[in-house]
């Protein structure tokens, strides 16, 4: 190890400093993006820093001022006009800070650079209007103190001060999801701190460069950098779920046991306390399984279920991460469906709970009675979606304490059209209302094949024959979907009508489907038809038109 | 007689052209981001070109903030024969921008200028600067605004989801709509939040719900219609609105290029400030 006094931090060097910034976080800005807590392509914090740090160093690049002060004014400057993003408006600020710190002054020696570090993480606290730790703040200060406390030993050099700065930066930033619950939830580090980490590890390697003996110093890439697949924050289908918590107080509770359960229904589990209280997190797409689960052990205090999908949005709105009330009006929604693209539909327009069943397997009284008893909560609106279950939807009535209204829906049209119009602020007795006359609106034309040879409304069927139903009564057979379904949207007056809506069950070809929604735009121009995968069985397509 | 004071916009306001002109208002442009290209929203892009640009664009354009060298840019240059400055902005939960125009006006020193945060966005910030205008002095023209701020609302049909899921304001689930199924929100924003009202399958039975809402927060001080490439949809909203409050003037205006990035085409907004 050779001891030796290195140059002061002038103007050409701290030039290069920045273009071997540049050039690490140009290298690795597509890290920093794969941070982003929000699954959506907007708002790239590595992108925009890299757009920002661009425009700091595009007038460097042509400057030979030989004083450091120069150099730190022209990055201020750039950095300030090419601010992108609010990270980017962050480094903006710890280049202005910087160069006020080194404002006057040609070359720094190792205790002012450091001084100048503080003085940048100092200038971006400033400007901020609420700082909050475990961000790209936290980090420039971090590294501002590693700094300093380098620069504080006899043998402090400038390679050292940066090396510690990066350090610093590093431990920081693997501190930030302690700090920030999102970042915690989502498994990242915060990507502005890192980008930040980026930058001077950039500079350090272009300073190293003559100076290979402190090799031991550079920071290694962050070990604990969550792996790519943790890190991409897929939407979940049906959202991102619940955020489930809630105390238990109980006598002899096993931790151990309590999590093995919980985990098995949820993820990001934590359990943690004592045999008499303790407290669970999970984030679960069920949470009345895990409250019922729970439940079992003792007293639930503290219950707090919170949509994430609500969250998300209320954190992209600086607005905190408070988890949300279930659902205002207390009301919930259940659904007999069978299909499995139609429960997804259903259940992404916020059905509570499906039971599965319609056309050949009408589901019973109990499955309907479980559903509702599964739902967390006390008015309960059931949508049976089959004239033939509406009956039995109806004994639900009389065995369960819980107020639960059935809507007559007696295609999935209807039910379609009755979930559409349901909203969590609007009292039950208001929702029923729009619900149903929402559910009368929508027509419903259904295909499938005679099972047998029958004369019905005045048609003769053969067996095998397409045959067409408006509003569960049989209008139409042919021999072709296309015919069918184009005389149904005549007897209905389709051109008076939007929308249609084709639900493809189980048994329609591509080549069927394709050719019955070429049939309807080339009959029907003016309508806007869309396609949806039902997976109902026995109808190749039900169609709704509104 | 002169105003003292400057008022400056952002483009996100949609301020009519007339209205930049007669009370002589700054706006600062966002910017669109094709791929590469960036473009400076009504400057280097006005509103025809960036829609058949989205419609021909395969991957959606992303939108980005001023810089705080912009504002200080303009700030430095409205101080030499102003002695202040109200600047209103895209509502800050939805823009970096707010943030940027505070940065700027630091760097300007000596020079008053007060930031405001409109917590809202398009023609509600448009009849903010109104109100501004007309006011004396800048400590009456922000008491004026501030008082407005929360009485702002925009009411939004979008034709589809796509967009402003991509821009991550708002996920479909947020706005209670299903992943699966084609269906239009209604939105509010109100204070700085993005709430759905109510979501309907086809935009003609969007249209009366827009309109009832808003009468339902009758009475107004303004109120305007704004559309996305949707001019005679608009103009309809705008005369049924007059037809049923004789009282207020409907003026219709056009959705810009960046938040035209957000909504999409053909999106509609009944947009006012209540009383």
């Amino acid at each position: 190890m050779s001891e030796h006094k290195t140059p002061g931090v002038d103007g050409p060097l701290f030039k290069r400093a920045l273009l071997g910034s540049l050039s690490w976080l140009s290298s690795n800005h597509e890290e920093v993006n794969r941070l982003n807590v929000f699954p959506v392509p907007d708002g790239d914090t590595g992108t925009n820093m890299l757009l920002t740090l661009q425009s700091a160093v595009e007038d460097i690049k042509e400057s030979n001022a030989a004083e450091v002060s120069k150099i730190a004014k022209l990055a201020s400057h750039g950095s300030l006009m090419g601010a992108r993003g609010n990270s980017g408006v962050i480094l903006s600020q710890i280049f202005r800070g910087f160069a006020r710190a080194v404002e006057g002054k040609s070359s720094l020696t190792p205790a002012e650079l450091a001084t100048a570090f503080e003085e940048a993480a100092n200038a971006a606290y400033r400007a901020v209007n609420k700082p909050t730790e475990g961000t790209i703040l936290t980090v420039a200060r971090e590294a501002g103190r590693a700094a300093a406390a380098a620069a504080a030993s006899p043998d402090a050099t400038v390679p050292r001060v940066i090396a510690a700065a990066a350090s610093g930066a590093r431990d920081a930033v693997l501190k930030t999801p302690s700090q920030l619950q999102i970042l915690r939830d989502a498994g990242v580090v915060d990507a502005g701190g890192f980008g930040l980490q980026i930058i001077l590890e950039g500079m350090l390697k272009t300073i190293e460069e003559s100076e290979s003996s402190l090799a031991a110093l550079a920071p290694a890439r962050p070990a604990a950098l969550p792996a790519p697949s943790q890190v991409s924050v897929e939407l979940p289908e049906g959202g991102w779920g619940y955020c489930t918590e809630f105390l238990i107080e109980g006598s002899n509770l096993d931790l151990e046991r309590i999590k093995t359960q919980i985990e098995a229904l949820g993820n990001s589990v934590l359990v943690v306390g004592e045999p008499e209280l303790v407290k669970v997190h999970v984030h679960t797409d069920d949470p009345t399984r895990i409250i019922t689960l729970a439940g079992g052990y003792g007293k639930l205090l503290k219950l707090n279920v919170g949509d994430m999908s609500t969250q998300h949005r209320r954190i992209l709105e600086g607005a905190g991460q408070a988890a949300g009330a279930p659902r205002s009006n207390g009301v919930g929604v259940v659904a007999v469906v069978a299909g499995r693209g139609l429960v997804d539909i259903f259940r992404g327009l916020g059905v509570d709970a499906i039971v599965e069943g319609g056309q050949t397997m009408n589901p019973s009284t109990q499955d309907m009675l479980t559903a509702i008893e599964s739902v967390p909560y006390d008015e309960v609106i059931l949508l049976p979606n089959n004239k033939n279950v509406i009956l039995a939807a109806k004994q639900v009535l009389g065995l369960t304490k819980k107020n639960v209204h059935v809507i007559e829906t007696h295609s999935v049209p209807q039910g379609v059209a009755a979930v559409v119009a349901f909203r969590g602020d609007r009292s039950g007795a208001e929702n029923l209302a729009a619900m149903k006359s929402e559910a009368e609106r929508v027509q419903t034309i259904e295909v499938t094949h005679a099972v047998r040879d029958t004369r019905s409304n005045g048609l003769k069927v053969k067996k095998g024959d397409v045959i067409g139903l408006i509003n569960d009564k049989l209008e139409f057979a042919g021999t072709d979907y296309g015919e069918v379904v184009n005389k149904a949207l005549g007897k209905l007056g389709a051109d008076s009508y939007e929308l249609v809506t084709v639900y493809r069950g189980e048994g329609a070809t591509d080549d069927e489907l394709q050719k019955l929604e070429s049939d309807i735009r080339s009959t029907h121009p003016g309508l806007e038809v869309e396609v949806q995968q039902g997976g109902q069985q026995h109808y190749p397509f039900i169609l709704s038109i509104e | 007689m002169k105003r003292s004071f400057a008022v400056v916009t952002d483009s996100t306001a949609d301020l009519p052209d007339a209205w930049r002109e007669r009370y002589d208002i700054d706006v600062v442009p966002l910017k669109v981001l094709f791929g590469e290209e960036t473009f400076r929203d009504g400057v280097d892009m006005n509103n025809e070109e960036f829609f058949a640009r989205l419609a021909a664009s395969s991957k959606l354009p992303t939108t980005s903030a001023p810089s705080p060298g912009e504002f200080a840019e303009l700030y430095a240059r409205l101080a030499k024969d102003h002695d202040g400055c109200i600047s209103i902005h895209l509502g800050r939960s939805l823009s970096a921008t707010v943030e940027a125009a505070r940065v700027g006006a630091q760097s300007v020193e000596g020079f008053r200028v007060d930031v405001i945060d409109s917590e809202t966005v398009t023609m509600p910030m448009a009849f903010l600067c109104q109100v501004a205008a007309e006011c004396a002095t800048l400590v009456e023209a922000s008491a004026a605004v501030k008082e407005r701020i929360p009485k702002c609302r925009v009411l939004a049909l979008l034709d589809t989801m796509r967009y402003i899921e991509m821009g991550g304001r708002v996920s479909r689930a947020s706005a209670m709509i299903g992943t699966l199924l084609d269906v239009k929100p209604l939105l509010l924003v109100a204070e700085g939040e993005i709430k759905p009202v109510d979501r309907v399958r086809t935009r003609s039975r969007a249209i009366p719900r827009m309109v009832e809402f808003f009468d339902q927060d009758v009475p107004v001080e303004h109120v305007a219609v704004v559309h996305a490439q949707a001019p005679e949809e608009a103009e309809r909203i705008a005369a049924d609105i007059r037809s049923r409050h004789p009282d207020l003037e409907v003026p219709v205006g056009q959705i810009g290029c960046v938040l035209g990035t957000h909504t999409g085409p053909k999106a509609l907004g009944v947009v006012y400030i209540k009383k």
